[in-house]
This record gives structure tokens, C-alpha cells and sequence, in this order.
């Protein structure tokens, strides 16, 4: 929803690079990640499923509501309408206007915003607790949007700009071109932000039938990371949401049928430089493979990995990386890099050879223990985090049913080996063609 | 829940200016290290070299090579970072509390005996000049490197990057130069917050930086603006036109600053504010508008920044002008009240994130030079008052402005 503006600094330090690792030993640390928080889980008369996480270290509380619609769930000639809607949810509700929504966040100091991706629509906030209740009402409300006639044209210029905005970024139209390629008759091939064409004819009437088809108990879970009382929060949801008409869930999601592995090119002579995505299947988001292959592809394309030393440390191009894009039913290994127009072979090339070496020779116990240890820190870093313990939350519920403690994920973790990579290589082989598409000032490669 | 904080600050006998907070319960800890140099200590036709330093001080170490180096930081699961700004760099570390000795151990043997391979060194003047050319496909950053010297002047307006014919003038010796002229403990800041043990973490501190650099001088000197009002279109074949215009500001330890800090934020900052009511929600003209401030050490500089489709470009223009330009009228005690809670609550809220803790006591050591405690900060805030507000927007006009414009085409106006 809010582009933000550009992060508050004391000088322009920009990232250059950050790396994390590997420990042997760092597991048997006992409780260094035991913050001895709880899980309250519940679902309203009407359907609507609550997870809680009480943080008694803390002193705020995030909160919101996921819904479980995206782009892909769109027909074409709406393509863009989930993205389009969640803009229109803070316009106005039969109890406030759009001045009134923003107004009551910043009243609060709330930490808020809004986000679509291809199966999710996100809305949060994060507040100091003694504003959550307030908060929690706000976004509550907004889930009843009127989608306000007298806002749908300005709005939709504002999703135009969002578009054109879009178009002058490479690594977004890449990730579309990916999709497009990949997923090619399916509503996952479709850009979140749906294009011109589909946005401009979009009329308020369609919009609002979408929303009333999509935002219901059935289809949405509350969740909430904080300083909070449980049993407080309990009252106040069903007081809030408990009173929304229940509906059957939508329709199950047709899996996608991928392509057939190829090229596909698209010449746009405005960028300087080519971008290059090598994909290929992977496991989905709930598959029990998708921690083996996270670890496989922090190893061949992550921080301290096989193509920063060998790609990027060679000089070939400076920002070339590997990892899993995954959907509930479908996933992808992406190898994705920019260079220099004329250095677009030698990177495929040398992306081509690490991914050959490291299919012929296997993952070392070293490189396999260092990505292990940075997950590590980042849970403990991440169970500091109401915003983004809140995120993780809601995640698990919408694909595991429930909370995931942190120990867990951590022993899923823990569980990778370099045999366990091996193994994974034979379920989900890198060795085939892979679909290859390439975007930028050269029509390369041909078929 | 009451949590408890506990500031300390020392200037240690080796020349290290250390500061912590003590945050319980945190079972992180972050440390930020900061080396007093930066882009403006480049030699003018060196432009690019810091950035150059900043990349290559971690690629190996009298003891370890390059990957040595950094599986030594993996062992310990230290997530390690840096960055090059105008006035200096910054080295960091989050970890787990058992190991911030040992992953300071390692940060001091970077900083203090780097070998700078004369292969590293290549490669990484190679991929900067790669970077270059990634910069003309990130339009908003492209902005901003291009009104940064007239905004700040030919020191502090430099670019990371510096530009291709500097990049190839530049040599290992240069980077060893570099180095051995601003790495010192003299010129160095160390902060910590989290899970962190004081004792420790000085005697440590202490022991690690003892020596480092004692034949060089200590300056720490702020570096002065250099401001050039004007107009700058530069054209670009994109979708968007992006406007970029600044105005100069207060530096961070003035005692306007909250003030300052106060109408920014109702500004542009929340989608309440004056900018994105009226830019984006009344007349739906960007996607991206918004206003920041950014600060060297002696000043400050205030931005406002969109970006629109060309056919609304005017238009935007004006609607953002309008704003600045009556910045003074309608402020109501709301306002007042909806700017400073916004602040104060972000203290709470991102302050719950170790790293975050880090990142502003160091900030507090650059500017004020010693850390601030976060409930003077909340008081500095609280304090402000509409006739604050009016006073300061009397006394700091904002009719000396320097604008660029990138994109397919240039305005009509720019008064």
C-alpha cells in the first residue's frame, strides 16, 4: 500500500554485503531461544481462526489480519484486482472515511501498512500494547470496507503509477517474466499488480464483489505477537469480527501444470544491464523437502556461498544469487544474476558451472553447519520481533493449521545434511534443462 | 513490562570511544563499530576509494585469507555487515551473547591487519564499476546521487561509487593509504546494545584495539555543507519522472532539532501526512511521495521525493511545492500531538529490535557524542510547542531550494 520513504539515516550507508554462519556446536546451547512465550489458538462461531503469541519480553504488540486471496486467485480480465482492493480497504468503511482510517493509525503511532502477494493479502500494524486494542479495531473495520465510490477513480490512478513505477525496476519485471513463463495459462503467471489493461476498465462494482466474495471468516486469520493478554484479545476479536457472516471457504486452487523447461526473452533496451533466471521444480511451501532445499540453495547461491566466491568474487558480475520461490501447491530453484550486457554468457556459464560441480560433488558438513547457524541468530533476532513474529504466525496457520515454536523450526533445521542434499538433488534434479528467461537490452538467448 | 536499560559510555585508554546499553532479557547482541572517514576523506581523484576500502578490508587478514575470514565469523553465527557513508564507515555484528568476544576478537583482526590481496583489490574495483552501471537501472537511487552535490558540495555530495575514471585510477597502495590514515583507535566508535556484559565488554575492547594506529592523529572534525540552490533536469528514457528537491536543515544536536524533526514527520512521514493526503490520496498523482532528512555531522539536509508518470509530472510538482511552501499554516494542536506520538511510539516499537538499539546509539555517539537515553529523547519531543513549530518556520525559510528532475521529460515550472 505505502511505498516507504527512504529509510531515516545519519549518513547513506548502503548494505554491501552481510554474511552469516556456520557452527558445529551452536545447537547445543540449550535455551538460548527459549523466550518462554505461548501460543493461544482459537476459531470464532463464524469461522475466523486467531493465533496469539504472548511475549513477555516485550513492550508492544503487532497484529493484523491475513487474507487468504492474491493474484492467483484472479481470473485474467481481473488480473490486479487483490492488489487493487487492498488499497480500497483503507478508503473508507461504513464507520470511517479514508482521512479517518490514516488518522486513527497515526493517532496511535502505529507502524502500519498493507501487502499482496500472488496468494495472500496481508494488513498489520504495530503499536506500544496499550494501543493494540485501538489498533485491532481499526483494521478490523477496514476488513468491511464500502469501497467509497467518490475514492475508486484516484485510487486507481494511484495503482497506474504503481504499475509504471514497476516497469522501471528490472528485478520485478523479471520475477514476472519468470512467472509468466514458468506458470504460462495460469493465474500464478499473472503480475500482482495485475497491468494497464486489466486495471484501467476495472469498474468499483466488481471490486466490491470481490471483496465480498474473498473477505470473510473462512478465508481470513487474525493474528496477534505482543505484550498482549490472551484471553483480553480473545473478547475483543469476537467482539470486533465475531458477528461477520460466515461463508463456505473459497474454492480449492487448481495446481499449476509448469511449462515445458525453455527460453524466453524479452528485449528492453531502456536497462543497462541483463537480468538472467535460471529455475527449476522445487518443493512447495509445506513440503518436507522445502528445508533441504532452502539450506541447498543458501549454499550455492547465499552470503559466504559457492557463487559469491566463484561468480561475483570472480569478477563476472556483482549481484548473482540462488534460492526457493514457493507456492502452497508449486515451488521453484531460482538462479537468478545481472551483468553487463556483454558478460550475459559468462555469467550463464558460470552459473552453469556451479550448479554442475555442485550436483557432481555434493554439499561439504562445513557449508551445511554454517547456513544451520545462521538461521540460528535469525530466529533469536526474529523472536525479538512482535512485527515479525506476528508475520511468521500467521503464515504457519494459513499453511500448517497451527503455531510452529521456534524450536521446531529449528530442528527441521537441524535435520539437513549433506546427505539429506544429495538425496534432494535426485527428488528435484538440477540436471535437466532448466527454464531459462533473460530481460534487457539484448534479444539473448535465442531458442 | 518495565524493562530495564542500562547506559554506560567510556573513553578507553587505547582511543576507543565505547558505549552500551544493557537491555534485559535481550538474548541477542548487536555491536556497531564506527571508523571516523568516509567518502569525504577520499582524495578528490580517488573518488570511489572508500567504498573500495569498505569492500575489500574483509577479504582477508594477516593470519586468515579471505574465506578463512569469513567461515571464522560463520563458527561463531555472527551476521556481519558494513557500509560506507560521507563522514564514515561502519563495521557490524549481531550474535548470540556467548560469542560477541570472539566475533569482536575477529572484527579487530580485520580492521587492524587487513592484507588487501592485490587480487581482491582487483576484483573489487571491477565489480565497482559493474555497480555503475546496475545505478542507471535504479532510477531513485540515480536521483539521489545526482542531487547530492549540489545539496552537499563536492565533499560530502560524493557518490560510493565514485565515478568509472576515479574507479581506474585507483590502486592497492591507495587502499592501503586510505587505511592507514583513518584506521586508528582514535578515531573509532564502538556501541553495543542487547544482552551485553560491560565488564567484559571493555576489558575486551580494552585489550583488542590497544596500539591500533598510535602514530595517527585523532581528528573527528564535522565537515561543512557545501549548498547550491538550482534546478537540474537530467533526462532518462523511463516510465516514471522522479522529483527530487532539498532544502538545508538543522544538524542533529541542535536544539531546534526536535522541532524540526516534529514537522517532517507531519510533512510526509505516515499516510496522514500533508504530502501523501494530498499528493496521493486527494489527487491520486504518485505512488511515492514522501519527505526525509539526512545528516552529516555539522548540518542537516531536508528532502521531499516523488514519483509520477511524465503527463502528471507539473502537477506533482506544484502540489508538492504548495506544501512546503505553506508548511507554516494549519497547525493545529492535533497535528502537533499525531507528529510527536508517531515519533515516540516508533522509540517503543522499533526499539524492541537489538540491532535497531545498536544503530542509534552509534548514531548518538557521531552526533551528540555521547548516547542519549531514550526517555530525554521522548522529553526533547514532548517539549515542543506550537509556537516552537511557527518560530522555527519564520526563522528557516524554505526559498533556497535545489531541484532535480530525472526522467523522459522536464517540467514546465520549477518556481
Amino acid at each position: 500500500m505505502f511505498a516507504h520513504a527512504r529509510p531515516r539515516a545519519d549518513e547513506s550507508h548502503r548494505l554491501r554485503h552481510s554474511v552469516a554462519g556456520r557452527p558445529h556446536n551452536l545447537a547445543s546451547q540449550g535455551d538460548l531461544l527459549n523466550t518462554k512465550n505461548s501460543f493461544t489458538t482459537h476459531t470464532l462461531a463464524n469461522g475466523l481462526r486467531l493465533v496469539i503469541e504472548h511475549m513477555p519480553q516485550v513492550r508492544s504488540a503487532a497484529g493484523g489480519f491475513l487474507v487468504r486471496t492474491g493474484s492467483r486467485d484472479e481470473p485474467s480480465e481481473l488480473a490486479g484486482v487483490s492488489h487493487f482492493l487492498e488499497h480500497m480497504c483503507f478508503k473508507g468503511t461504513a464507520n470511517r472515511t479514508c482521512r479517518e482510517i490514516t488518522l486513527g493509525f497515526d493517532r496511535l503511532g502505529s507502524t502500519y501498512n498493507a501487502y499482496t502477494s500472488k496468494e495472500r493479502t496481508l494488513y498489520y500494524g504495530w503499536v506500544r500494547v496499550e494501543n493494540f486494542a485501538a489498533q485491532l479495531e481499526l483494521l478490523a473495520d477496514m476488513m468491511c470496507s464500502t469501497i467509497p465510490p467518490e475514492e475508486f477513480e484516484t485510487e486507481k490512478q494511484v495503482i497506474l503509477d504503481e504499475i509504471a513505477r514497476s516497469a522501471d525496476q528490472i528485478e520485478h519485471l523479471v520475477y514476472d517474466l519468470i512467472h509468466e513463463q514458468v506458470y504460462a495459462g495460469h493465474p500464478l503467471a499473472w503480475p500482482v499488480l495485475g497491468t494497464t489493461e486489466t486495471i484501467a476498465p476495472l469498474s468499483r462494482d466488481r471490486l466490491y464483489g470481490y471483496l465480498t466474495d474473498r473477505y470473510h471468516p473462512a478465508n481470513m486469520i487474525l493474528g496477534v505477537a505482543g505484550a498482549v493478554d490472551p484471553s483480553s484479545i480473545l473478547e475483543l476479536a469476537d467482539r470486533l469480527c465475531g458477528r461477520w457472516p460466515a461463508k463456505p471457504p473459497r474454492a480449492e486452487r487448481k495446481p499449476p501444470s509448469p511449462a515445458p523447461p525453455g527460453h524466453l526473452t524479452r528485449l528492453i533496451d531502456r536497462f543497462q544491464q541483463q537480468a538472467l533466471v535460471l529455475a527449476w521444480p522445487a518443493p512447495s511451501e509445506t513440503h518436507p523437502d522445502r528445508e533441504t532445499a532452502d539450506v541447498f540453495g543458501s549454499i550455492l547461491g547465499g552470503h559466504n556461498s559457492r557463487f559469491f566466491w566463484n561468480i561475483i568474487q570472480a569478477g563476472i558480475a556483482p549481484n548473482v544469487a540462488a534460492g526457493r520461490v514457493d507456492y502452497e501447491d508449486s515451488g521453484l530453484m531460482i538462479c537468478w544474476g545481472f551483468a553487463e550486457p556483454d558478460r550475459a554468457e559468462a555469467l550463464l556459464e558460470a552459473m552453469q558451472n556451479e550448479i554442475r560441480r555442485i550436483i557432481s560433488e555434493g554439499v561439504t558438513e562445513d557449508e551445511v553447519a554454517r547456513v544451520k547457524n545462521r538461521i540460528r541468530t535469525g530466529l533469536a533476532l526474529e523472536a525479538e520481533s512482535p512485527y515479525h513474529r506476528f508475520g511468521q504466525l500467521v503464515s504457519d496457520i494459513d499453511l500448517f493449521g497451527r503455531p510452529r515454536p521456534v524450536e521446531e523450526r529449528l530442528a527441521e533445521v537441524e535435520a539437513v545434511t549433506p546427505t539429506r542434499i544429495t538425496e534432494y538433488l535426485e527428488r528435484w534434479p538440477m540436471s535437466g534443462s532448466p527454464w531459462l528467461t533473460s530481460l534487457g537490452p539484448r534479444e539473448w538467448p535465442t531458442a | 513490562m518495565e524493562r530495564t536499560e542500562t547506559y554506560h559510555h567510556l573513553q578507553l585508554d587505547c582511543g576507543v570511544e565505547l558505549a552500551a546499553i544493557e537491555i534485559a532479557g535481550r538474548k541477542t547482541t548487536t555491536l556497531e563499530i564506527r571508523v571516523f572517514g568516509g567518502l569525504a576523506a577520499e582524495p578528490p581523484d580517488r573518488l570511489g576509494l572508500a567504498g573500495i576500502v569498505e569492500e575489500t578490508i574483509g577479504k582477508g587478514t594477516a593470519e586468515k585469507n579471505a574465506q578463512e575470514l569469513m567461515d571464522a565469523f560463520d563458527m561463531i553465527g555472527a551476521q556481519v555487515s558494513s557500509a560506507v557513508g560521507r563522514e564514515s564507515m561502519v563495521f557490524r555484528f549481531s550474535c548470540l551473547p556467548e560469542y560477541v568476544e570472539q566475533a569482536l576478537a575477529l572484527q579487530a583482526e580485520m580492521l587492524r591487519t587487513p592484507s588487501f590481496p592485490e587480487d581482491f583489490c582487483g576484483v573489487a574495483l571491477e565489480l565497482a564499476q559493474q555497480e555503475l552501471t546496475a545505478l542507471d537501472d535504479d532510477p531513485g537511487e540515480l536521483a539521489r546521487r545526482l542531487i547530492a552535490p549540489r545539496a552537499y558540495g563536492p565533499l560530502l555530495g560524493r557518490h560510493e561509487l565514485g565515478t568509472r575514471e576515479s574507479l581506474r585510477r585507483i590502486t592497492r597502495e591507495d587502499i592501503i593509504s586510505y587505511w592507514r590514515r583513518h584506521f586508528s583507535a582514535k578515531r573509532m566508535t564502538v556501541s553495543a546494545a542487547g544482552a551485553v556484559d560491560w565488564n567484559r565488554l571493555r576489558i575486551a575492547t580494552e585489550r583488542l584495539f590497544a596500539g591500533f594506529g598510535e602514530d595517527q592523529g585523532g581528528d573527528r572534525g564535522p565537515i561543512p555543507i557545501d549548498f547550491s540552490p538550482g534546478h537540474e533536469h537530467h533526462p532518462k528514457n523511463i516510465e516514471q519522472e522522479h522529483i527530487l528537491f532539498c532544502w538545508p536543515g538543522l544538524s542533529v544536536a541542535d536544539d531546534d532539532y526536535p522541532v524540526e524533526r516534529l514537522i517532517l514527520a507531519a510533512l510526509g512521514e505516515g499516510m496522514s501526512s500533508r504530502l501523501f493526503t494530498t499528493v496521493r490520496e486527494q489527487q491520486g498523482l504518485a505512488y511515492w511521495v514522501s519527505a526525509w532528512d539526512e545528516h552529516p555531522r555539522n548540518g542537516g539536509m531536508i528532502f521531499v521525493g516523488a514519483a509520477t508518470r511524465p503527463e502528471h509530472v507539473d502537477q506533482t510538482y506544484q502540489a508538492i511545492l504548495r506544501e512546503v511552501e505553506r508548511l507554516e499554516a494549519d497547525w493545529t494542536e492535533e497535528e502537533l500531538d499525531r507528529a510527536k506520538t508517531g515519533l515516540m511510539a516508533k522509540t517503543c516499537t522499533h526499539g524492541e529490535l537489538t540491532r535497531a538499539r545498536a544503530a542509534e546509539l552509534s548514531g548518538d555517539l557521531f552526533y551528540y557524542g555521547r548516547p542519549l537515553p531514550t526517555d530525554e529523547k521522548i522529553d526533547l519531543l514532548a517539549r515542543v510547542t506550537l509556537d516552537d513549530i511557527r518560530r522555527y518556520l519564520s526563522a528557516h525559510p524554505r526559498d533556497r531550494r535545489c531541484l532535480l528532475t530525472l526522467g523522459p521529460v522536464p517540467m514546465k515550472a520549477t518556481g
